[in-house]
């Protein structure tokens, strides 16, 4: 149904491993009729169901809760599912595998990685004396709201894999572990303080971040990890000296 | 770094990368000062003669842009230094714009400090076109 809004678009997508090409990343272009207010992830199932089902990538909510659909689009890590096609403003949508990332399958990487660098950083309640008798360990709203914007993460990886330091060093914790880390120090029940740190004072760890704020630009939650990495150095030079 | 070819280069990353080639710039300058200082070991006239081959318009002009580079370092260093002391975390692209204003006016004092001090580009140049280098 042809409606003035409708749009054809041109959809650009790096694909790995598929079409007999083993091991070989190369170029395929889909066209799509787009309407206004769809995602780039309806698009993408619009090829996978009617023009091309060897086409492979992740997805489960839809709804920007999950972190499946996190990819290159346009040459920036974005959630699929939460970036509308009509608002890139291009008539050609590259889309492309996370950065930084194994490739697995087309737009499919290896995120073993992810869990990996979350573990490092024990990103848990770390608790030495025991609670009040009978009692939650309680926390005043004052307290609660200093994790305003460091919980939110949905550890889709978009930060990571837009970071310079990641792609050179692999190993680099990178953005959403040091929010995560950050998440757990300023929490007022944590004692546990040298556990979190342990892994951050590394040289894959905090003073790889050279303040590019490439994590700040494609956190899909707008979240701020620079700013917990900041946090996380004065802290860490803070127990240095003191 | 293959993958930088394809990524946005957003305004933190230009920052970046210019704060990194500045630094590599100041290194190269940083030889060059060390090999021209050294001529001191073979006394006045030595140190004489390679100053007179550093005294030429190019050479004022490199001058010129090596306080550019090095003010560029200054001023996005200080940047990046309030940045990890949690001040404007927030704001980091008003922050750039800030440094890059200073940057550039500190520059351009400078530059006319330079210029019209004893020897300046500007008296140089009318020298090539009064009679050529020499």
């Amino acid at each position: 149904m042809a409606n003035h809004e409708n749009k054809t678009l041109t959809f650009r997508i790096r694909r790995y491993g598929t079409g007999g090409k083993a091991h070989e990343h190369y170029w395929q272009e889909y066209k799509v009729e787009a309407m206004k207010g769809q995602s780039v992830l309806d698009c993408l199932n619009e090829i996978r169901f009617k023009q091309d089902g060897s086409l492979t990538f992740r997805r489960s909510c839809r709804s920007g809760i999950c972190g499946s659909c996190a990819m290159t689009i346009n040459g920036v890590s974005r959630l699929a599912c939460e970036t509308q096609v009509m608002t890139l403003g291009t008539e050609t949508v590259t889309v492309e595998p996370l950065k930084g990332f194994r490739p697995i399958k087309d737009l499919a990487v290896d995120i073993d990685p992810i869990p990996e660098k979350l573990l490092a950083v024990k990103p848990y309640l770390i608790t030495k004396t025991p609670p009040p008798s009978d009692q939650e360990r309680l926390q005043s709203q004052a307290e609660r709201s200093r994790l305003d914007g460091l919980y939110e993460c949905i550890l889709c990886g978009c930060c990571t894999a837009s970071c310079p330091s990641f792609w050179a060093d692999e190993k680099y914790l990178g953005p959403f572990a040091f929010l995560k880390a950050y998440r757990f120090i300023a929490d007022s029940r944590d004692e546990g303080e040298r556990e979190h740190f342990e892994a951050l004072d590394d040289k894959h760890g905090l003073w790889r971040c050279h303040t590019i704020f490439n994590c700040v630009e494609a956190c899909p939650k707008s979240l701020n990890p620079t700013k917990a990495i900041a946090a996380l150095k004065r802290e860490l030079v803070k127990n240095r000296i003191g | 770094m293959r993958a930088l070819q394809r990524y946005r280069i957003h305004l933190g990353t230009a920052a970046w990368i210019l704060h990194r080639l500045a630094g590599l710039a100041l290194i190269l300058y940083l030889l060059v000062h060390i090999w021209v200082i050294h001529h001191l070991i073979g006394g006045q006239q030595s140190f004489d003669k390679i100053m007179e081959f550093f005294n030429n318009p190019l050479a004022k002009a490199l001058e010129i842009g090596l306080v550019g580079v090095i003010l560029y370092h200054l001023w996005n260093g200080l940047r990046v230094t309030l940045i990890d002391m949690g001040v404007m975390v927030e704001r980091q692209k008003a922050l750039f714009a800030a440094a890059v204003v200073v940057w550039l006016v500190t520059w351009g004092v400078v530059a006319y400090a330079m210029l019209t001090k004893v020897g300046g580009l500007l008296s140089a140049l009318a020298k090539i076109g009064g009679g050529g280098l020499s």
